[in-house]
């Protein structure tokens, strides 16, 4: 069971801190290796709070913790923090004006066994 | 913020009226307004069936413990630090009208609220207008933080 | 009094007391400011080639070295540089007819420089907080990125004509993808546009402006929105990120609204920039070269900018350069996958005073010292305002300014 979503990138200020203190920690992982997602797709999915999902599009594909989103219903769309785990999934083209349509982030979400895609195993697939 | 009902379901409900209450909801009111402490239930504090419901309610009475005589409570780890609550704040723009009136951090040690290693410290809170005789609902610090950092019980 | 550099708000009111590695007290700094100070003492940089340490003097020439015989070399970073060692930097591009830019070309320089052309009027800061009657936060969450935009500026503070602030004579409205803190606070005019909404959402806007109803939306707010922006005496709207990305095409579109709400009244636009001092950088290269970013000063005569366009945009120069200095950034977390992946693959020279996945993957690796609080110098603000700041701590490790001035010196 997978769906398929648009996912927009902000900013959080916790985040942010556990970054100024290493970007290499486990929490700072915690933090950032999420995707928020509306109650009606994680039922879709079939995942809750915590459960692992596998994020994927042309781009690259990264494992992340599946949280619910505490928003208005936004099925279709999700939110993840601006980090390296969201730049895996995005395009470099964007400011191509012959490029139309949504320019952030499409990708594939689906529940995954795995665990959650660590900064050694990124920094291997841009050195690769 | 935990409500009278999530209270009185770790009282004896036997409305045994020790404490001097009529019924134990009475009692789970009075422990919300912080007009009863919880040690003045006796069945609570001497009966061992109750030791679960009594370390919980601990546990839940533990915010309401550290509140103020106002009722201010802050959660210092869910505070941004953006200073909405020091510039909003009567007593600290009438205190500072060059400085938190108009955007800055405080000068002096008359505020009640300043930021202070990045969150939101209180100080001098009988200076509050929530306090005293001529008491108002003035609500200016917490409807104007961004994450709930600081409530009134 | 010290000035952090945590983001483009660049406070001034900050007191800090520093003991032996740790901050002692802080007063006036949000969280993100204090994250950003208490990294004087976590993962630190040390000189470095190919992952051992050696001193300062080797990285330096290690670095001068690799530039010097690079034919495509790329400088990038800048916006956590203050102005003068950007001064520098642009010199150090000119002199080896390096590619010069920093992240402005991804988006945000879209909209940068229509209003440093004048193409969009802006303010100050401090017009806003004496001033404004209106702040629109476009595509950004000020709470989360510059905490105290609100405070300081922009809702809760007193102003010349603004003297009952936000009590009776400021509105603050969101416009924005999905309800954040900052749209938490002024809820009563947050306006949730779908990904992709927000041209039909302007639109709306100008429909209402014209005494139209719109044909999409919810027409009754949408109706209310345009008497509160008619009736405002001076607004301001703040566009972040998330807007530019989804405007990037139609900020024709973007600059006709401004056009038009100057028709009817007053309204100014400053753009939400994240680093301390991204504007700065692009302030300085217009003047030098007409471009607020992606320079090419390769083939031309010596100080003459050559190139300017896509192609010099980091986004496609990191696949064509064959060397790069990174200055105060790390693009192997921060830019998208292909341009990080293509900077992984060129030998890379890091400057920066803490570790990052950049200085990781680095050939060479220079310490540096933290703007504000080990060096001093000048930045520009989001709105423009130049402000300096002197060092409140002695440091061993020196400036960005200092080592591109030694890193030319050795070319």
């Amino acid at each position: 069971m997978s769906v398929e979503l648009k996912i927009v990138c902000f900013e959080d200020i916790f985040q942010y801190e556990s970054g100024e203190k290493s970007r290499f920690s486990d929490e700072y992982r915690q933090f950032s290796a999420v995707i928020l997602l509306d109650k009606q797709d994680m039922a879709s999915l079939g995942v809750k709070d915590g459960d692992k999902v596998l994020v994927e599009n042309e781009i690259s594909k990264i494992v992340v913790a599946a949280k619910t989103s505490d928003d208005e219903p936004h099925a279709g769309l999700a939110f993840m923090i601006n980090s390296v785990w969201s730049n895996q999934l995005l395009r470099d083209d964007l400011c191509n004006a012959s490029v139309s349509g949504f320019k952030g982030i499409t990708a594939r979400v689906a529940p995954s066994q795995g665990e959650v895609t660590r900064i050694p195993e990124i920094v291997q697939r841009l050195r690769a | 913020m935990v409500g009278a009902m999530e209270i009185y379901m770790l009282l004896p409900k036997t409305n045994c009226k020790k404490c001097g209450l009529p019924t134990c909801m009475a009692f789970a009111v009075g422990l919300l307004g912080r007009e009863k402490k919880i040690d003045e239930c006796p069945p609570l504090i001497e009966e061992k069936k109750y030791e679960a419901k009594l370390k919980k309610l601990h546990e839940v009475m533990a915010p309401l413990e550290n509140a103020s005589e106002i009722g201010l409570i802050i959660h210092p780890e869910k505070c941004f630090g953006c200073g909405n609550c020091v510039v909003a704040c009567p007593v600290n723009v009438a205190a500072e009208p060059t400085r938190c009136a108009v955007g800055l951090g405080p000068e002096g040690d008359k505020v009640i609220l300043r930021v202070q290693d990045g969150v939101v410290l209180a100080n001098n809170l009988k200076e509050c207008r929530r306090f005293g005789p001529n008491k108002i609902l003035c609500n200016a610090c917490t409807a104007t933080c961004p994450s709930k950092a600081i409530e009134f019980v | 009094m010290t000035t952090c550099t945590g983001c483009s708000l660049l406070c001034e009111d900050i007191e800090l007391v520093l003991k032996t590695g740790a901050i002692s007290e802080a007063k006036n700094l949000c969280r993100k400011g204090q994250g950003h100070f208490q990294a004087l003492f976590t993962e630190r940089t040390k000189p470095m080639i190919d992952g051992k340490e050696v001193t300062l003097d080797q990285a330096i020439a290690k670095a001068a070295e690799i530039l010097k015989n690079a034919r495509t070399p790329l400088l990038y970073g800048w916006s956590n540089s203050t102005l003068e060692a950007q001064t520098v930097g642009i010199n150090l591009a000119k002199k080896i007819g390096a590619n010069i830019d920093d992240t402005s070309s991804f988006c945000e320089g879209l909209l940068m420089e229509r209003i440093l052309n004048g193409k969009i009027p802006t303010c100050t800061l401090d017009d806003v907080r004496n001033f404004a009657d209106t702040s629109v936060f476009w595509g950004t969450d000020p709470s989360n990125s510059h905490p105290r935009h609100l405070s300081r500026f922009s809702y809760y503070p007193r102003g010349e004509k603004r003297q009952k602030s936000y009590e009776e004579e400021r509105t603050c409205m969101v416009v924005d993808v999905r309800k954040s803190a900052t749209a938490h606070l002024c809820s009563n005019y947050y306006f949730r546009v779908p990904p992709e909404g927000d041209a039909e959402f302007l639109e709306s806007i100008l429909t209402v402006l014209d005494g139209k109803i719109p044909k999409t939306g919810d027409k009754k707010r949408l109706i209310e929105l345009g008497t509160i922006l008619k009736k405002t005496e001076f607004g301001v709207i703040f566009p972040g990120q998330r807007m530019i990305y989804s405007m990037q095409d139609k900020m024709d579109l973007f600059e006709e609204l401004v056009a038009r709400l100057n028709e009817i009244t007053t309204f100014k636009v400053i753009p939400m920039v994240g680093h301390y001092n991204m504007r700065g950088f692009n302030q300085l290269m217009l003047g030098q070269t007409g471009f607020i970013n992606s320079v090419s000063f390769r083939g031309g005569a010596a100080g003459a900018a050559t190139t300017h366009g896509p192609e010099q945009g980091v986004a496609l120069a990191a696949k064509s350069s064959d060397a790069a200095l990174i200055i105060g950034s790390d693009p192997l977390s921060a830019l998208p996958f292909g341009t990080a992946r293509a900077l992984a693959h060129i030998p890379l020279i890091a400057i920066d005073p803490r570790r990052s996945l950049t200085t990781d993957a680095a050939q060479v690796v220079i310490p540096s010292a933290l703007s504000g609080l080990e060096a001093g110098g000048t930045a520009l603000r989001m709105d423009g305002t130049r402000i300096s700041f002197e060092p409140i701590t002695e440091s061993e490790r020196l400036s960005d300014e200092q080592i591109l001035t030694r890193i030319m010196e050795a070319i």
